[in-house]
């Protein structure tokens, strides 16, 4: 169970340089696939909960470092409004309330049943990125929702969640070499 | 619950309360830190974009190519008959001013730099360049095309930069509605992310008198950007109870840019 933890950080920190790979759909509302946070949800169902709450600590922490803007320094007198930016460290607690929401089903993931997890990869990213979405909008006031952020939203989410299988493929081949079992209910039900 | 997820969840919150309690400074050097770390990947995620890029341009159909390259050859004949005059503009201005003795007092310094990455964020509508401290840029520097503004300089590492672009709601400008005293401050609208977004023009006055098509430049006031730089153009003029607002197209196509210039010099 340790060596798999560990193995599940080195995931994470992988899918960040993975990330550095995957270029915007500039096509279609700028969307693109966000390896990182499917990384996180995926590995959060299968770990307990301080282990998934250290993956979202480490990955928000690195997800604003990658993604935060600077202050603009103006003269104040010109630039009356200013506009704010997120506050770094925001996304360790979007990052923690997904990986609850994904712990919410692991009743079921225990059991084997993976694919109820794999869709909800896709809520839970159409859910982050709603909450950044709102947190924007709450900071530099005036909420309005566009053609471009709903199909930004669902393109993101969606294509998101069609690598999920990938991931839990990929989790289930890590869990088997260091000798740990993703599914134990499903498990103890066949050897019954 | 468990006293063990207890203790992680408490250790979580003051984990979480030390990131967002940070400073600039340390939030830089978290930057530095983990760019640094992914700089090998970022250059090889950049070519593999431009690649991409460059054989979807490639890929395009021959006759609008062969119809771009007739367009191109006309407007460069155009082009060197203006570059002659000002040539002989520029040679009778240098003999002029040595005549005066007058000191030239500008010094518009820029450097060349190229987009390697479009749009690496969800939110910002920002690119990367591939020049940065190690050439002289810092923070909040203008950044240029040949058709005019682009942005300003967000994060500048060791050999590449991050540009803000006027597209972004962050990005203020300052500015001037050509032909008219009108005054205002330009900035992308939230929630637009397809190609060629328009800005929005806020701040002018009640019964602004202002056409389609106008050009609007920057006044240099606040600071960062120089003056009589080319933003954009008006699209359309609404009128408020208080004061007008005008939607403006940028004059740059933000989304095919190749080659920027930085410029270092913030002497007006």
């Amino acid at each position: 169970m340790f060596r798999y933890n560990i193995c599940t950080l080195f995931l994470l920190l992988a899918a960040f340089l993975v990330q550095q790979f995957v270029p915007a759909f500039t096509g279609l509302s700028q969307s693109r696939i966000l390896i990182v946070h499917l990384v996180f949800l995926c590995t959060a169902v299968t770990v307990t909960t301080p282990t998934m709450l250290l993956l979202a600590f480490i990955g928000g922490t690195l997800w604003d470092a990658h993604s935060s803007l600077a202050p603009m320094i103006v003269d104040a007198e010109v630039y009356t409004q200013p506009v704010e930016s997120l506050r770094f460290g925001y996304s360790i607690l979007l990052f923690a309330a997904m990986g609850f929401l994904m712990q919410g089903l692991n009743p079921l993931f225990r059991e084997g049943k993976w694919q109820f997890s794999a869709l909800l990869t896709g809520i839970a990213i159409f859910l982050y990125l709603s909450a950044e979405f709102i947190l924007i909008s709450f900071v530099r006031g005036d909420f309005t929702i566009t053609r471009s952020i709903i199909r930004l939203l669902s393109y993101t989410s969606l294509v998101t969640m069609l690598f999920s299988p990938l991931i839990f493929w990929l989790l289930y081949h890590l869990a088997k070499i260091f000798q740990h079992s993703l599914y134990p209910e499903a498990r103890k039900h066949n050897l019954r | 619950m468990k006293p063990l997820n207890l203790i992680a969840l408490l250790l979580f919150l003051a984990g979480a309360t030390w990131a967002l309690t940070r400073s600039e400074p340390v939030v830089r050097e978290i930057q530095v830190g983990y760019f640094k770390t992914v700089s090998p990947f970022l250059k090889s995620g950049s070519a593999l974009e431009t690649k991409s890029r460059s054989l979807l341009r490639e890929t395009k159909h021959s006759k609008a190519l062969e119809a771009e390259l007739s367009t191109i050859r006309s407007e460069i004949g155009r082009l060197r008959i203006i570059e002659s005059r000002f040539q002989g503009m520029e040679r009778e201005n240098a003999e002029l001013r040595h005549a005066l003795d007058f000191k030239k007092a500008t010094n518009f310094e820029v450097v060349p730099a190229q987009i390697i990455r479009r749009h690496p964020t969800t939110w910002w509508q920002t690119v990367e360049i591939d020049a940065g401290e190690d050439r002289g840029i810092g923070i909040q520097l203008s950044v240029l095309s040949n058709e005019g503004l682009v942005g300003i300089i967000d994060r500048p590492f060791k050999n590449r930069s991050s540009v803000l672009l006027i597209t972004d709601e962050k990005c203020q400008v300052s500015v001037r509605v050509e032909g008219t005293p009108e005054v205002g401050i330009v900035s992308g609208q939230r929630g637009e992310f397809d190609n060629n977004s328009n800005l929005r023009l806020r701040f002018l006055s009640k019964n602004a008198a202002l056409k389609p098509g106008q050009r609007v430049f920057t006044t240099g006031r606040g600071g960062i950007f120089q003056p009589n730089i080319l933003v954009g153009s008006i699209v359309s003029v609404e009128k408020g109870p208080l004061d007008s607002e005008a939607i403006v197209a940028p004059a740059v196509n933000l989304s095919d840019l190749g080659t920027v210039f930085v410029v270092l010099s913030q002497n007006h």
